[in-house]
């Protein structure tokens, strides 16, 4: 068969190895998202931040790229409209305005980490970094739910709101009932299908699986792992009171 | 402990689309925890919503460890989105009580497993911890929001806040499982997929 060739495996190999991608998305949450290290950190932050940009224009991820830059672009314009607002509609755009800068970067990452990566890239890299089998497979199964969930969710409020039940619908209180019911029954169905198909093919097999995904690290990988424990190695510095920069 | 209670596929990939149906109603709730007032309600409204998905879980449910796999997975999704490692923590003991709970029941008893959705969504609570722990440096980095944010979360979280945001977490965890129980009973042993 064609795709199962191994050039054709090496063509679709992606840009980065999954387990750069998870350790740099974890870098992301962390430092960027969650603000550890404090404003001591910013410029590596705001390297940092740069990252997922470009990995997705290496990837050709057009869409997702422009996305995520009108949202930045949309965080700033706020933030830069601010000052010339009253009352409260500055309060409003200050806090959009701080919180899409603050969750873009980051969502983004999470784009390129799940819009680039398979199931069996994810999992054969989860098997070389020995996670056990109890964590990989319930994890692999959620990253492949996640746009099936969005995707019939968004289905059945729109066959609910033309029956008024929706948020601003007449029928409003019907909502949970209504809408998360039908979402979780056909997200199960889904599941169950998907669980038998996953069974057929041997995974959670108690023999060893094997792959013909071609992971592994290469000079733009290493380059990148050196850039999370630079910034690793760089928040232990400023913890331990040593001054990064002298402003 | 023989073969029967070790743990497959099938179980693996039923903790997975549980997760992931909890994660995804988490979420859409969580994002309105960015409007100052409702953060301390997500203590509430995120334990009654869950419940639904986790009772369906919990039917089944049969083998120990599946609960505790969740709540692990959980800690590590919270950790992916950015708040930190506090509840990887909370998951962990949260997920261990849950687990003994049911377990004490065979994984049969309906009162035990809604107990057990109260301690399960105990781990909630880790997600405040980062605020609580340490008080003005979470409130210096969130000065981009802007100072009227900051007042008006102020004024919501005080210090004593913590143990009554636990608390709701356990509490509003049993009203959850009870929705989820009706809901259960209503519409899911209907449909035929209990």
């Amino acid at each position: 068969m064609k795709y199962s060739s191994e050039s054709a495996q090496e063509k679709r190999r992606g840009f980065l190895d999954p387990r750069t991608k998870i350790a740099l998305t974890v870098c992301m949450a962390v430092f960027v998202l969650g603000g550890l290290g404090g404003t001591v950190m910013e410029p590596v932050k705001n390297a940092l931040s740069v990252l997922p940009f470009l990995l997705l224009l290496i990837e050709k991820q057009w869409n997702r790229f422009l996305r995520g830059f009108m949202m930045l672009a949309i965080g700033y314009g706020l933030l830069f409209l601010m000052p010339h607002l009253q009352g409260t509609l500055q309060f409003v755009a200050l806090m959009c305005g701080g919180i899409l800068t603050r969750f873009v970067v980051t969502v983004v990452m999470g784009e390129y980490l799940v819009g680039t990566t398979s199931v069996s890239e994810f999992i054969s890299a989860m098997e070389r970094l020995h996670m056990p089998q109890e964590i990989t497979i319930p994890m692999s199964v959620m990253f492949r739910l996640f746009p099936t969930i969005g995707a019939e969710w968004k289905s059945i409020r729109r066959a609910m709101g033309m029956r008024g039940i929706s948020l601003g619908g007449v029928r409003a209180g019907q909502l949970l009932e209504y809408q998360m019911v039908p979402m979780m029954t056909s997200s199960v169905r889904i599941g169950e299908e998907l669980s038998a198909s996953a069974l057929t093919r041997g995974l959670g097999a108690p023999v060893k699986r094997t792959n013909i995904c071609r992971i592994g690290f290469r000079i733009q990988d290493i380059l990148l792992l050196f850039v999370c424990i630079v910034t690793v190695v760089l928040w232990i510095m400023s913890l331990c009171g040593v001054a990064l920069w002298n402003n | 402990m023989n073969n029967e209670n070790k743990l497959k596929g099938r179980d693996l990939i039923n903790v997975g689309i549980y997760s992931a149906i909890y994660f995804v109603i988490m979420m859409a709730v969580a994002m309105l925890g960015m409007i100052p007032i409702f953060l301390p309600l997500l203590s509430v409204i995120v334990p009654i919503l869950g419940g639904i998905p986790f009772m369906l879980f919990l039917t089944k449910v049969k083998k120990p460890g599946m609960i505790f796999i969740m709540a692990m997975i959980m800690g590590i999704m919270m950790l992916i989105t950015g708040m930190g490692p506090w509840p990887l923590l909370t998951c962990a003991v949260a997920g261990i009580i849950a687990e003994l709970v049911v377990r004490s029941g065979q994984y049969k008893s309906v009162a035990k497993s809604i107990l057990a959705y109260g301690f399960f969504s105990m781990w909630i609570w880790g997600n405040y911890l980062p605020l609580f722990t340490d008080y003005e440096g979470y409130f210096a980095q969130r000065e981009s929001y802007g100072q009227a944010y900051i007042d008006a979360l102020q004024k919501l979280m005080p210090l004593w806040m913590a143990p009554v945001l636990l608390i709701a977490c356990f509490v509003c965890g049993i009203a959850g499982g009870f929705l989820g129980r009706v809901l259960l009973k209503k519409h899911f042993e209907k449909a035929g997929i209990v």
